[in-house]
């Protein structure tokens, strides 16, 4: 049994070798600072540091363009190795097909977090510096809201980088990954808006992606609860996995 | 015991065995057996069968699209095989994968790399990927290669030579019993070439690891491999060992003879029994011949005494591409 973890160390090593490594991670700090500044400026509203965290955070503060940073980053992780041609390489190795993807995967999944815990950390620093240390939230959000808060807005873009990944496979183009990913993202909402009125539509996984909807006590479509949801999300990630794991494995690399 | 049922299976191979000296005793390290790749009704692989022992340096030759790199990549796995199987050190690779491709180092066409990271960046991804490679492995490669000085530059600065180095340092890494090559030489200056050539000999001879090499540069292939195997088609056309310093007397040799008087020439040689006028170019004044090893100094003293000079005599050797053209129908391109 040889070790899973160098391997994953192998592919966090081939994303942050590139000099474009730090670049999703500026741009999450130059967002939150913009957002920053524009909610202290112009908006008459009071808040605290985990309220400003809790919002930067959300899927519809920094969550979608968080999931839109890692699409793009993600994208050439499988079709990367095919353009190149290191696939040949990677392949002829005394591991298994699966578990080179697997740990593709797992990298795949760390970076996600990875900035996800830099967004938290950079939106609470910030408000924090803003709006002073002493009043956590006017609002009365607590600190395990926030937590909830960032877990539903990581999951929402692990649908998504499950999706791309899928789409780094079956594709073998990065190009056309980004395409598939940002495509995806921009048009969830005009899909799920258009095919509401069918009673399918709750099965979509583009309705089911985002939980925080669940925070507010409205479902988006009626028969919608927090369970069913999640169901439907981990439903479509087994397939997409499979699907993903299955095309992989049966490969022929020319 | 072991060693017996091997000579046995050797001998037993026949005319088709390939009698270079001691070799026939070496385990054998790769064994394609039977292996086909269809593509639906088109075959690109057709029952195709070859072994090669431990030290041995085997060619794999054949026109283009005759289906060299489809076998390579079905022996190292990249590609999946329709029927049969490739035994590497006794393992299956189709179902003791791990275990099969531990023994197999490759470089499958141009060896790539992430340019984004440094020589050494490199091999220490692939050295992750094995179990037990040593820091000083890393060095003893990095060395055996001679790339001690580039293991800190990014790959992207690196030549074609120095990628394909750094790709047989890849492929040596995990002390494999087998390296498989395709096109090794590809893009290479003459240079490069040989030193590759002389890499490949020296692993071979001193590591005792065999050597699968794919190639259509038929004086590279002659000059580098210790045997060759032909392929047409995706089927088998022959096996052939190269470079036997063995000559029987028996066996007629092609001679040239570049005399003063051809026309002279001609008539005396044919009066001699024992030998046979292959061709004449009065133009250089040469006149060819297939006789006995042992008769050429009769030939000599024959044509001396007619009075008619000789300026030359030469062996005309059958070269690897005149024979491949002869196996391979000829009319293709090589």
């Amino acid at each position: 049994m040889r070790k899973f973890t160098p391997l994953v160390v192998n592919e966090w090593l081939k994303m942050s070798k590139k000099k474009s490594f730090i670049v999703p991670y500026t741009l999450i700090a130059a967002a939150i600072a913009g957002m920053l500044y524009m909610m202290y400026a112009f908006s008459q509203e009071k808040l605290g540091f985990l309220d400003f965290a809790s919002m930067a955070i959300a899927r519809n503060g920094l969550g979608q363009m968080t999931t839109l940073l890692v699409i793009i980053c993600t994208a050439g992780i499988v079709a990367k190795e095919h353009s190149l041609g290191t696939i040949k390489l990677l392949l002829i190795r005394s591991q298994s097909r699966s578990r080179i993807l697997a740990s593709k995967y797992v990298a795949v999944l760390l970076f996600t977090l990875s900035l996800f815990v830099f967004s938290l950390a950079v939106a609470l620093l910030g408000g924090g510096l803003v709006y002073g240390f002493g009043s956590a939230s006017v609002q009365g959000i607590s600190w395990s809201e926030v937590l909830t808060n960032t877990l539903y807005s990581f999951i929402y873009t692990v649908v998504y980088v499950t999706i791309t990944f899928l789409a780094s496979i079956l594709t073998r183009s990065t190009g056309a990954t980004i395409g598939i990913g940002m495509f995806l993202v921009v048009l969830e909402e005009l899909v799920v808006a258009l095919l509401s009125r069918y009673a399918f539509a709750k099965y979509l996984i583009f309705a089911n992606a985002d939980l925080s909807v669940y925070l507010n006590g409205n479902p988006p479509m009626p028969g919608m609860t927090l369970t069913f949801s999640s169901v439907v999300i981990a439903a479509y990630l087994v397939l997409f996995l499979a699907v993903s794991f299955v095309t992989f494995k049966k490969r022929d690399v020319a | 015991m072991q060693q017996q049922s091997i000579g046995n299976t050797a001998q037993g191979m026949g005319a088709a065995a390939v009698k270079s000296q001691g070799q026939g005793h070496e385990p054998v390290v790769l064994s394609v057996q039977k292996v086909t790749k269809a593509i639906g009704n088109k075959r690109l692989v057709d029952k195709l069968s070859f072994e090669i022992r431990r030290g041995e340096i085997v060619g794999l030759l054949g026109p283009n699209g005759a289906g060299k790199t489809t076998t390579i990549r079905m022996i190292v796995g990249l590609i999946g095989m329709t029927e049969g199987d490739v035994k590497i050190k006794g393992f299956s690779i189709r179902n003791h994968f791990m275990q099969a491709i531990a023994h197999v180092g490759a470089i499958i066409e141009n060896p790539e790399f992430y340019p984004y990271m440094t020589g050494y960046d490199n091999l220490k991804q692939y050295a992750r990927m094995s179990e037990g490679i040593t820091e000083e492995r890393i060095q003893e490669v990095t060395r055996l290669v001679g790339l001690e000085k580039a293991m800190k530059k990014r790959v992207k600065a690196y030549s074609l030579g120095m990628r394909q180095r750094l790709g047989i340092a890849q492929a040596l890494l995990h002390r494999p019993s087998i390296l498989i090559l395709d096109e090794p030489t590809n893009g290479l200056d003459p240079a490069g070439i040989r030193e590759m050539r002389d890499y490949l000999k020296r692993i071979a001879a001193e590591e005792g690891i065999a050597v699968l090499v794919s190639s259509h540069l038929l004086a590279e292939m002659e000059l580098m491999c210790s045997r060759v195997v032909v392929i047409q088609e995706g089927k088998f056309v022959t096996e052939r060992a190269l470079g036997e310093p063995v000559e029987k007397t028996e066996e007629r040799v092609n001679v040239t003879f570049r005399v003063g008087d051809v026309e002279a020439a001609k008539t005396r040689l044919i009066r001699m029994e024992e030998i046979r006028l292959l061709g004449m170019t009065p133009e250089r004044n040469e006149v060819t011949v297939a006789v006995r090893d042992s008769y050429i100094p009769r030939v000599v003293s024959a044509l001396g005494s007619e009075g008619i000079a000789i300026y030359r005599i030469e062996e005309v050797k059958q070269s690897l591409e005149d024979e491949f053209l002869k196996w391979t129908g000829g009319n293709q391109i090589a």
